[in-house]
């Protein structure tokens, strides 16, 4: 009885806690520094690139992958549309393969759009993604892509 | 005279004086002299007032340029405003960074814990709370492209007590072990060479073994069976982008089991290889094979071969692994092989996971009893991305009738440590 007693308050302690789902409005553009050669890219190669089965650009320079933090509503909307999953299911399986030493190109995750730019800007093979009104008429990047 | 009289004399003399002076000009000009100073006095009001509309407009043109330079001033300001907190957000994420980075020059820090409470009906072990892991991860970039890295494990909080007097030790419980301790070599992204004790890149699960990021606190048969958990020796790894496909390969040269650290006790070293490929098919496959050869320091010549598939569509994962080891003693003993293999599956729904996984190993095919069967089901929620909560339920099953059956109930905390 008492261990029936336990199972049940064990399941009713995890099912106290909710699903909280977020989605993000803004638009988002997938941008790379200016000097790339790329014209434009597709969801299947931004995922890719960003599960690490693509390493290089076709010119050869390796590619330099950059994220938002979890919590933020780009990535939110990057994460779903591109790779299919939360955020926060993506970072578990990154900080799984870091923990086992098999993250071959792990993204380097950022806090500010702004910054992401400026890396972005100041990297060749650099590739990251910030909200579209961010990207927008900023001379330092060239949007290559934009998801809605 | 009276004086009355005298005073209203003199003030109608005076009152006469007075408005026959006043009235005399009046009655002096004439009326074209009169329109000539209207038409004057007409001209004069226009001048004042074309002068004052003169000075109207301009009042209203200085007007204009103040209100157009401030507002030019405030668009300037909010442009310097917007600069200045583009700045500051840069500043302080570079802050941020610089902060974990000074870390990082020193050494990064990250691992995971967890704590268990088991129930179970088998006789040799107990129910209560398990303070199962510490894992205490060191990582230190020595140079761009060479790093140390260090894994060290707590298991069973562990306890070493001795007796000061005689040096000998009074109590001591638990495990403490470097799981893996090696040093990095990474010329370029898909290429590095591992120096030291490292997780044998064999199968899937005994890579991506990490309780944070695995369903069940219980892992299937196989590991630390037909395949080592970790060697101690020098690994390499490729990989290769193939149109969009990745093949990673690893070779490795390490001492064997049974070598702890200090040097292999027999001459014979052991190889391995892994090939894994990951297709652009379905969301996320992985397929791939794993070889392990050794002598090991009893002379028994070992070869283990495994092959693994998951695949991974919307919020389901599935995995399978089959492992087999054949063991050849030699001198006349008899040769035996020993047999795992397993299935799981894994669904994510929002924050929850449910998992459940089918185990069987044969420990020994030249006994007909010695099958092991594993019957799982587990659920777990994610409280955050690096704390998990898991419920787990194990049906044990043994073909060997002196072997009882028995189950296992596990809750357990888990939680991811550092900066992943």
């Amino acid at each position: 009885m008492l261990k029936r007693l336990y199972i049940v308050a064990i399941l009713v302690t995890f099912s106290l806690a909710s699903f909280t789902v977020s989605y993000a409005a803004e638009p988002v553009a997938v941008i790379v520094h200016n000097d790339n050669a790329a014209t434009n890219i597709n969801n299947n190669m931004l995922k890719k690139m960003y599960v690490n089965n693509i390493l290089k650009w076709p010119g050869g320079a390796p590619v330099i992958l950059y994220d938002l933090s979890v919590e933020s509503a780009a990535r939110s909307l990057f994460s779903r549309r591109i790779l299919g999953k939360t955020p926060s299911k993506v970072a578990q399986e990154w900080a799984h393969k870091k923990i086992t030493n098999q993250a071959i190109n792990p993204p380097h995750t950022v806090k500010s759009q702004r910054l992401v730019i400026r890396r972005v800007s100041k990297n060749k093979g650099a590739i990251g993604y910030v909200s579209l009104k961010n990207a927008e008429g900023n001379p330092n990047v060239r949007i290559l892509a934009t998801l809605k | 005279m009276k004086k009355t009289t005298f005073i209203t004399f003199l003030a109608l003399i005076i009152f006469s004086l007075s408005t026959a002076t006043l009235a005399a000009p009046v009655f002096a000009v004439s009326d074209g002299d009169r329109l000539d100073r209207l038409e004057q006095e007409l001209l004069r009001l226009k001048k004042e007032n074309e002068r004052l509309k003169d000075r109207l407009g301009q009042i209203e043109t200085l007007t204009n340029q103040h209100e157009a330079a401030e507002a030019s001033q405030d668009h300037h300001n909010s442009t310097k405003q917007n600069e200045l907190l583009e700045r500051i957000e840069i500043v302080e994420s570079e802050a941020e960074e610089s902060r974990y980075n000074l870390l990082a020059g020193l050494v990064n820090i990250s691992g995971y814990a967890d704590i268990e409470y088991g129930i179970t009906d088998s006789k040799s072990e107990s129910n209560g709370f398990r303070l199962h892991h510490l894992s205490l991860f060191f990582k230190k970039d020595i140079q761009e492209k060479w790093k140390l890295f260090s894994e060290i494990e707590f298991e069973d909080a562990p306890l070493v007590d001795t007796d000061r007097s005689s040096n000998t030790v009074k109590e001591a419980h638990g495990k403490i072990l470097a799981e893996q301790l090696y040093v990095e070599y990474q010329p370029m992204l898909d290429l590095d060479l591992r120096f030291g004790r490292f997780i044998t890149p064999a199968g899937y699960w005994n890579i991506f073994h990490y309780n944070p990021y695995v369903p069940t606190q219980v892992k299937p048969m196989m590991i630390k069976t037909v395949f080592p958990k970790s060697s101690d020796g020098i690994q390499l790894r490729k990989s290769f982008s193939i149109a969009g496909s990745l093949l990673n390969t690893h070779l490795y040269v390490v001492n064997g089991r049974g070598n702890n650290g200090f040097g292999d006790k027999n001459q014979n070293r052991a190889v391995g290889a892994r090939i894994n490929y990951s297709p652009d098919i379905l969301d996320r496959i992985d397929i791939g094979v794993s070889f392990y050869g050794e002598k090991d320091n009893d002379k028994v010549r070992r070869n283990s071969y495994s092959v693994h598939l998951r695949g991974e569509y919307d919020n389901l994962a599935l995995l399978t692994e089959y492992a087999t080891r054949d063991n050849n003693p030699g001198a006349g003993l008899t040769d035996y092989s020993d047999t795992s293999w397993f299935a799981e599956a894994q669904y994510d729904i929002g924050k929850w996971t449910l998992a459940g996984r089918y185990d069987w190993y044969d420990k020994n095919d030249s006994k007909t009893d010695a099958v092991h069967k594993r019957y799982t089901g587990a659920l777990n929620y994610h409280f955050a991305h690096n704390v998990i909560g898991k419920v787990e339920y194990h049906k044990n099953k043994f073909d060997d009738p002196t072997d009882e059956d028995y189950y296992q109930f596990i809750s357990s905390i888990v939680i991811a440590i550092g900066d992943l």
